[in-house]
């Protein structure tokens, strides 16, 4: 089972830097035990909270992407509910929406070389090609156009 | 943005730009097409954490811009909306404004 999650933990304004790594070395010993592993750790320190929760403003945001179960996340769930010290927290699965992205766009990417072969042009734009500065995705061909209506 | 309506979206767009004229003339307020801006800027993924793209369409009152105001198209109003009760849950978006 290899699943792709997001992790997100506020922690409470009041811990430690030396807590906030605690708490992330926690979240890597569960991850150890239980079988996965740690892709990516942002920490995008502190921020001002959108709306108090429980008298804090501020929080610490903490950013984990995990590989693993759902046995996995359902345990650090359980965990980080019990913590007193992180106020919030969120767990999405991401695989299957990253999916679906990287399919639109090579879609996309593939109708639009298509069409500008149909055309006589050549697959990939070139530099300078059509109307720059409105779109800067170089995947996009509505703006190109023949040479006989330039 | 002229320039992108006059060129872009294929039969759909001609034909609405071809009634806008005909409304035009009845009325003197000209109105622009609403475009998904999701869909023209190809935003394949509408991310909870990304609070400066979601905050356009989170108004004062902290609601959720409702789809005839902003033109978002159904699919990604969908997705909009997701990620926005995703970051309000992580209080990086307010659930409304006192």
């Amino acid at each position: 089972m290899n699943r792709k999650y997001e992790l997100v933990y506020v922690v409470s304004p009041e811990a430690s830097d030396e807590q906030v790594a605690d708490l992330h070395t926690q979240v890597e010993a569960i991850v150890q035990r239980i079988g996965g592993q740690i892709e990516k750790t942002e920490n995008w320190g502190r921020r001002k909270l959108a709306y108090e929760i429980g008298r804090h403003k501020e929080g610490t945001y903490v950013l984990e992407v995990l590989l693993g179960g759902g046995e996995l996340m359902k345990e650090i769930d359980r965990r980080l509910k019990v913590t007193d010290l992180v106020i919030r927290h969120l767990v999405v699965r991401v695989d299957e929406e990253q999916g679906v992205v990287e399919r639109t766009r090579s879609r996309r990417t593939e109708t639009s070389r298509r069409r500008r072969v149909a055309r006589g042009l050549p697959a990939d734009r070139q530099p300078g090609e059509g109307q720059r500065g409105e779109v800067d995705d170089d995947r996009d061909d509505r703006f190109d156009m023949g040479e006989e209506l330039r | 943005m002229n320039g992108k309506k006059s060129f872009g979206g294929g039969g759909r767009g001609k034909g609405a730009a071809g009634q806008q004229g005909k409304d035009g003339q009845r009325r003197p307020m000209f109105r622009r097409r609403k475009v998904c801006k999701f869909c023209s800027d190809k935003i394949d993924d509408i991310n909870y954490k990304d609070v400066r793209m979601l905050m356009p369409f989170v108004p004062e009152r902290a609601k959720v811009l409702p789809r005839r105001i902003s033109g978002t198209c159904a699919l990604h109003q969908r997705k909009l909306r997701t990620a926005i009760m995703r970051a309000r849950q992580l209080a990086l978006i307010p659930y409304t404004t006192e």
